[in-house]
Order: structure tokens, then C-alpha cells, then sequence
């Protein structure tokens, strides 16, 4: 992180046209800032300590494939990428390795399909909170995303 | 004519009460009534019968299922909601794990309280619940558990509705759209 800084010290105290072009290219993420679009980032808060589901839309505005390889969040002790599915009225869920989003398209979490499997809560989560979750990609910076913590019928 | 007919549509009434187009999936004479006998929130024992008087809907799952679980029981109390209010407490759901090992009562009692006053959780013995699941031909399946320990359990994603004397009516799938099942639940609220 610190290495980045200094980086980033010197892009600012770059004036020339050069200077800027090493700039963005040393920092993909503040490029990817404009290349990847999440919304409507929310979890369930279940009592206890039973494993809740997260769920958002990821969008890639970028011109290349984003790969999604995992999650994290320090609220809580594990999170994974995980599905659902239905096959003759039997509902199963597998985890995932890694999700492609091709260039323009979006990847949608949402309840019945793909979704975060956060697991281990740290602490209390209370209807309204904010919890910050990074996601995970390959070959690119990871990134922070709120999500709102709902009440389970609110989904 | 009026004569020979009369019985015949005293019996249709008789015993077709429940005669009824249902918009999901009717289950009148393929499942039998409602019968168990399971541990609930407090941790006592209760029988079916404990819960008559009152249409019943009927999911098995379990806790530690993050996305399914919580969708379906969502779905039942958005439904719910859409009753009039005089209906909403005419209608519980009984939420019976397949996973006891981790489901005790205070758990399930904790649980089911997120989803509203209409929800009962269930648990008890694999044997109970396994006579229970065989009863309604659905199965479940415990997945290999992690280092952790964790596990995942497959299970039956359909909602058995049955009427105020515990027999079995209709059947909620995962494509019945929510006017179909708030439709089938009003007129079972209404009829019985």
C-alpha cells in the first residue's frame, strides 16, 4: 500500500502529459472506478449467527472481461461466492470459483441465483447498517462496496 | 329428474367443497392430510392436530441456507401481507428443518420470529422428520461437510398448503407467481 502511495504521490507531482499517462496506467483502479459498476448492494440480517445472503448488480462498463473470484469483509469470518439451484423441485446450492462479465454485459446476484454466502458474523448486524464488502477480481484492484443491511422480508 | 339429482348434488357438496380451481398446484387427492409428530420453538412435543383450526402452509429447509430458504419464507409473508387484515391471522406456516443437528428449538424459535407472527419453526428427530418428508414425497440431501465443518443440505423447494382440518389442498412451486398464490391462499382462508 505504502509503494502505492509514493506512486501516486509522484503521478500528482507529475506535470507533464507523460506524467499523467503513467499515472492512470500505474492506478487500474481509479480507471476501473469508470470500468466496473455495482448497485443495489444489500444483505439480509437473519438472527444469530446463521449465514446471511448478499446480493447486488455488477456492471462492466470497461472494454475488457472483469473476472470475479471472491469476496471478503471483515464483518464477517468467511464469504464465498455461492449459486442456487432448482432441479425437480429440489432447491441445492454450490459454491463459485469465478464469475466472467464480459464488456458491456452485467452479472446480477439476486435471491434464488448467485449471491455472497456471508458466513461467521463478527458481530450484530442491525437493519440499516452499512457493511463494507470487498470484491474480489483477477487481475485487477479489489473493491469496496457497501452493502445495506434489510430485513429479510424486504427482499 | 330434479329428483335423482338432488343427491348427487348434495354429495358433490358434501365432499367437493373443495372442488376448487386452484392457480398453483393442486394436491387434494394426491397427499394425504397433515400428520407429525415434532419438537416445536418451546422444545415440546406437538402433533399435527395441535395446529387445526387454522389453513397451514408447509416448507421444510433450514437455517443455515442463506438464499432459498430465506426467498421462500419471504415470499409466503409478502403473500400474507396481501390478505386482508382479518385473513393474516387466520394462516400459519410451519417451518420444519431437515437439519436438527444445528436447527435446535431456540434457533428456529429466533429464526422464524424475522419472518412475522404467522411463522412456526419445527424440528426434532431425523426419524420424525424423515416420516414426515417421506409422507409428502419430498427428500433432502446433507452435502460433505467443510474443514470448518459447515455443510450444505439440499432440499424440497415446494410449500404444502393445507385447509383449517389439516388436509392437504394445494401445492406452491418456485413459478407460481405471487397473484396465484395470494389468490389460492385468500380462498383458503375463506373456505375452510
Amino acid at each position: 500500500m505504502s509503494k502505492r502511495k509514493q506512486e501516486l504521490k509522484r503521478c500528482i507531482s507529475a506535470v507533464s502529459l507523460r506524467g499523467l499517462a503513467a499515472c492512470l496506467l500505474a492506478f487500474p483502479l481509479a480507471a476501473s472506478a469508470d470500468g466496473l459498476d455495482v448497485t443495489d448492494a444489500r444483505m439480509r440480517v437473519l438472527p444469530g449467527d446463521t449465514p446471511a445472503a448478499g446480493y447486488f448488480r455488477l456492471g462492466n462498463t470497461s472494454d475488457n472481461t472483469v473476472v470475479l473470484v471472491g469476496a471478503r469483509s471483515d464483518a464477517f469470518g468467511r464469504v464465498e461466492l455461492h449459486r442456487s439451484m432448482n432441479k425437480d423441485g429440489m432447491a441445492s446450492m454450490a459454491p463459485v470459483s469465478r464469475l466472467e462479465v464480459a464488456p458491456g454485459e452485467e452479472l446480477t446476484f439476486a435471491p434464488q441465483g448467485y449471491h455472497l454466502m456471508l458466513m461467521a458474523p463478527v458481530g450484530t448486524l442491525s437493519v440499516g447498517d452499512e457493511v463494507g464488502i470487498t470484491l474480489e477480481f483477477e487481475q485487477r484492484e479489489p473493491l469496496v462496496v457497501d452493502f445495506e443491511a434489510v430485513p429479510p422480508t424486504a427482499m | 329428474m330434479l329428483r335423482w339429482m338432488f343427491p348427487l348434488v348434495l354429495s358433490l357438496m358434501l365432499t367437493g367443497c373443495f372442488d376448487h380451481n386452484w392457480q398453483t398446484n393442486d394436491i387434494a387427492d394426491v397427499m394425504p392430510a397433515l400428520e407429525f409428530g415434532l419438537v416445536d420453538e418451546s422444545g415440546e412435543a406437538v402433533r399435527a392436530g395441535e395446529f387445526s383450526g387454522k389453513p397451514t402452509l408447509l416448507f421444510f429447509g433450514f437455517t443455515h441456507c442463506p438464499d432459498v430458504c430465506p426467498t421462500t419464507l419471504t415470499r409466503l409473508s409478502a403473500a400474507i401481507k396481501r390478505l386482508d387484515e382479518a385473513q393474516r391471522d387466520e394462516v400459519q406456516v410451519l417451518f420444519v428443518s431437515v437439519d436438527p443437528a444445528r436447527d435446535t428449538p431456540d434457533v428456529m424459535k429466533r429464526y422464524t420470529e424475522a419472518f412475522g407472527p404467522q411463522f412456526i419453526g419445527l424440528t426434532g428427530e431425523r426419524a420424525r422428520i424423515d416420516a414426515l418428508t417421506n409422507r409428502y414425497r419430498v427428500t433432502y440431501e446433507y452435502g460433505e461437510k467443510d474443514a470448518r465443518g459447515n455443510y450444505n443440505v439440499s432440499h424440497s423447494s415446494s410449500v404444502f398448503a393445507f385447509d383449517s382440518q389439516g388436509e392437504a389442498r394445494f401445492m406452491i412451486s418456485d413459478i407460481d407467481s405471487m397473484d396465484a398464490i395470494v389468490g389460492d391462499l385468500s380462498y383458503l382462508v375463506e373456505n375452510g
